[in-house]
């Protein structure tokens, strides 16, 4: 990882001397011999930078191969772009292109660049938050599926309770565990508050007899289970999705890329 | 607890949630990849019908700049086949239809650079198509007259606060070709005290008077800023021998009634004289008052320089001496047509038929010359003038050639007040003041930020007008002195030089980029002949239908 980084200040401080030659000498622009090698480079790289999709659907085969560890491709994806979204920069002279396709590949890139680096960064601190302060793991798949199977325990203990249990349940879980919530509260605060929520199972439990005591506390349970599932659904849904906002992209990224380069080579 | 169901494969976490049964498939995963392909496959779907229905728009750069937005509806309006580049020819379709070799955007006429200097024509390597300079589908808004540096500095230099050559005046000492005895400071004094101004830089302006857009200077003018102090009514020449008076062949000056005696189509200007300007005594006769361009002085100095120089050639056709710039070489063409326009003219009035058979003939060969001399691109040799007043003649005696140049001095006595003789000839004068003939100067620009005199300062004129209001003995320092004679003649720039400019010409200052002052398609004449503009089918319909009627059909 660290060479990585090492390897991309490297790079990015021999593009940025390239740049301040290319001014002092030359104008900045996309067409001459400057502007060309920048695009050049960073049309590789992008390629290259790509190539991780491939590598992670051909794993097996990659391996065989012996192709070198995803750890490593995921780093030369995460600095090959940044590498090339700065090459991306001075290839245009830092002004936005006017054409119909190159504006489109500008922006797109910078959007896959970006998408790609808050991807990164929530998985960087969403799994550790997540580990942090909940007890439940559960897969962001199954939440649909746990959900209902908590809700329906919940529905068969709340039924065999006393009236004092039911009116709790009917009051505040039925509503709560009939689906997965999304609460933004999660961001802030993992445990979203849970404690605080199930004060009225303490206040209901010092009236309670023994035996619907032990009913009331599996109510908690399956409840404290119920909102840290939430905290997953919330936390996990970002995850999931960045690569919605990523992937798409980078794919008419890439298909934009081969356009541009005949335009430019045949036009 | 609930019982472990069929086929589960345990329970995880305090409630013992059930773990799945197989390993649950990412949906969105899948959903992902189709949405980017879907992306992908409507971009095809936009480049095709861009292709097939747009003409193939979507491969443009960018939007045309404004002047050529017209052209943006098809490709093929500038593009060649293999459409990669603009050909030349097709900018110059439309700016250049006259298109010669020396044309307004050929590299020939950047090297020219209004200097009419032919000598500048040498090719160089790094000669380049338009486009190179003048890139397109910038955008909308784009100025693609606004080149960058780099593509100046293929031949030039890098950087203006560092590389810029000293301008030539400075750099080779070159000294104002004005020939002209001329002291600012006197005539500052003069028109300060005479118009009662306050402000020395009004002064200048009294005889500096910009052009309509601000930019430069009118050329000087005798009659506009000299003739209501030089040349007054009291102003006459010496007396001047009579030629011919006695019979033994004493040089002399002809007198109004000899030249009119004589004839011939240079002196029409007799039958529009004064005779009581002319007053003789003796031998003798004396002119008053004089005027500008005296013709009775031209005149008699023309036949007198004949004596000396029976060759002159066209120099013969000048008023004043042939030594013009080079850029000023169509003024002498000029000046001699319009001394054969004025020849035909006296002419027209001789009875002789073969006079007048003649005459139809030159002015037609008079008005060929004319748009020959007019036509900016035609190459003129400024030495047919030179050479003829350099080739003396060796039949005269010494003794007589002196008399001939001791009659000449005393003819133009009251001329070389301000005047300089030159081979038989009054000097001329070079009245154009602009000295930066390959660099644009505002001066409207520059006078919102700077005064005059500081940035033309070679001359004290300031320090001298504060040093003479300073002193008590005002005629003392009210007569030109020595030392303001040697630091205020016409010789003397009176300007700047470069490292003027920078000080404020500068990076993070005013611009210091090569288009600020230099224009590389700098001859911007023959541009208002919007004949050349017109459609070629239009030139073709007028060629075919000389009349001009537009309903009548071309004929094949």
């Amino acid at each position: 990882m660290r060479s990585w980084f090492y390897a991309f200040v490297s790079a990015a401080a021999v593009a940025l001397a390239a740049l301040t030659a290319n001014l002092v000498w030359s104008e900045l622009r996309p067409e001459n011999v400057w502007g060309l090698v920048y695009g050049s480079v960073a049309a590789a790289l992008l390629v290259a930078a790509s190539a991780l999709g491939v590598r992670r659907r051909t794993m097996k085969a990659s391996s065989r191969l012996g192709a070198g560890r995803t750890r490593a491709w995921l780093d030369f994806h995460i600095y090959g772009s940044l590498l090339f979204l700065l090459l991306l920069l001075m290839h245009s002279g830092f002004s936005v292109p006017t054409g119909r396709i190159t504006w489109w590949l500008w922006a797109l890139s910078l959007w896959t660049v970006a998408t790609g680096l808050v991807g990164r960064l929530l998985q960087k601190w969403l799994p550790r938050v997540l580990a942090s302060g909940l007890a439940t793991e559960v897969l962001y798949e199954r939440i649909p599926e746990l959900v209902e199977e908590i809700g329906s325990r919940a529905k068969t203990v709340a039924e065999s309770s006393d009236e004092a249990v039911r009116a709790l349940y009917d009051r505040m879980l039925a509503p709560a565990l009939g689906r997965p919530r999304r609460r933004w509260i999660y961001f802030v605060d993992v445990t979203g508050g849970i404690q605080s929520r199930l004060k009225e199972f303490g206040y209901l439990r010092a009236l309670l007899p023994d035996e619907e005591k032990t009913r009331l506390d599996e109510l908690e349970r399956l409840f404290r289970a119920k909102l840290e599932i939430d905290a997953h659904y919330t936390l996990q849904q970002p995850l999931r999705w960045w690569l919605y906002s990523h992937l798409p992209a980078s794919f008419v990224v890439l298909a934009l890329l081969v356009l541009h380069l005949y335009t430019v080579l045949f036009y | 607890m609930s019982k472990k169901p069929k086929g589960a494969k345990g329970t995880f976490s305090d409630i013992e949630l059930p773990v799945a049964r197989s390993y649950p498939r990412q949906l969105s995963r899948r959903w992902m990849l189709r949405t980017g392909a879907l992306a992908v496959a409507l971009v095809a779907v936009a480049v095709a019908y861009g292709q097939f229905f747009r003409g193939g728009r979507w491969a443009s750069k960018g939007a045309l700049s404004s002047a050529h937005a017209a052209f943006g509806a098809d490709c093929s309006n500038c593009h060649a086949t293999d459409a990669r580049s603009v050909t030349d020819g097709k900018c110059s379709s439309c700016h250049e239809k006259f298109g010669d070799e020396l044309g307004v955007y050929t590299f020939a006429a950047h090297y020219l650079y209004r200097s009419d200097d032919f000598r500048r024509l040498v090719p160089s390597a790094e000669e380049t198509p338009c486009y190179a300079c003048h890139v397109e589908h910038e955008g909308r808004h784009t100025e693609i007259t606004r080149v960058g540096d780099a593509r100046c500095e293929a031949c030039h230099f890098a950087s203006f606060a560092d590389e810029h050559p000293e301008f030539d005046f400075v750099a080779e000492a070159i000294e104002d070709p004005a020939a002209i005895d001329f002291a600012h400071i006197r005539h500052v004094r003069e028109v300060i005290k005479h118009q009662r101004l306050e402000d020395i830089e009004a002064a200048c302006l009294y005889c500096h008077n910009a052009q309509p857009d601000g930019r430069a200077f009118e050329s000087i003018s005798f009659d506009r800023h000299c003739d209501s102090c030089h040349l007054t009514t009291t102003t006459s020449t010496p007396g001047l021998p009579i030629a011919g008076a006695v019979d033994d062949g004493t040089l002399g000056v002809e007198t109004l009634e000899q030249i009119a005696e004589r004839g011939g189509p240079t002196s029409r200007w007799v039958y529009f004289s004064n005779p009581n300007e002319f007053r003789i005594r003796g031998n003798a006769v004396v002119k008053s008052p004089l005027h500008h361009n005296d013709p009775w002085i031209l005149d008699n100095l023309r036949r007198l320089r004949s004596m000396l120089y029976p060759d002159a050639g066209l120099a013969d056709l000048l008023p004043v001496s042939p030594d013009a710039e080079p850029h000023e070489v169509r003024s002498l063409y000029e000046e001699a047509i319009a001394t054969l326009e004025e020849q035909v003219i006296g002419l027209r009035g001789r009875p002789e038929p073969e006079i007048q058979a003649e005459l139809s003939g030159i002015t037609t060969l008079l008005e060929r010359l004319k748009r020959q001399v007019a036509d900016p691109f035609a190459p003129l040799d400024e030495t047919r003038f030179a050479l003829a007043l350099d080739q003396k003649t060796k039949e005269l005696e010494p003794e007589r050639e002196r008399e001939i140049e001791a009659l000449i001095a005393e003819l133009t006595q009251p001329c070389v007040q301000c005047h300089e003789l030159k081979a038989g000839t009054i000097a001329r004068v070079q009245k154009d003041q602009r000295v930066l003939r390959r660099a644009e100067f505002d001066h409207r620009a520059h006078i919102i930020q700077v005064r005059c005199l500081e940035c033309h300062r070679e001359i004290p004129i300031a320090e001298s007008l504060e040093q003479e209001a300073a002193s008590s003995d005002v005629t003392a320092v009210g007569d030109v002195t020595h030392a303001e004679n040697a630091a205020d003649r016409s010789a003397i720039q009176n300007l700047p030089g470069i490292e003027t400019c920078r000080t404020c010409h500068a990076s993070q200052q005013a611009s210091d980029r090569c288009v600020t002052c230099h224009y590389f398609h700098a001859n911007k004449s023959r541009r208002s002949d919007l004949l050349l503009y017109l459609d070629e089918t239009l030139d073709e319909t007028l060629d075919n239908n000389p009349k001009g009627n537009p309903d009548e059909e071309p004929t094949s």
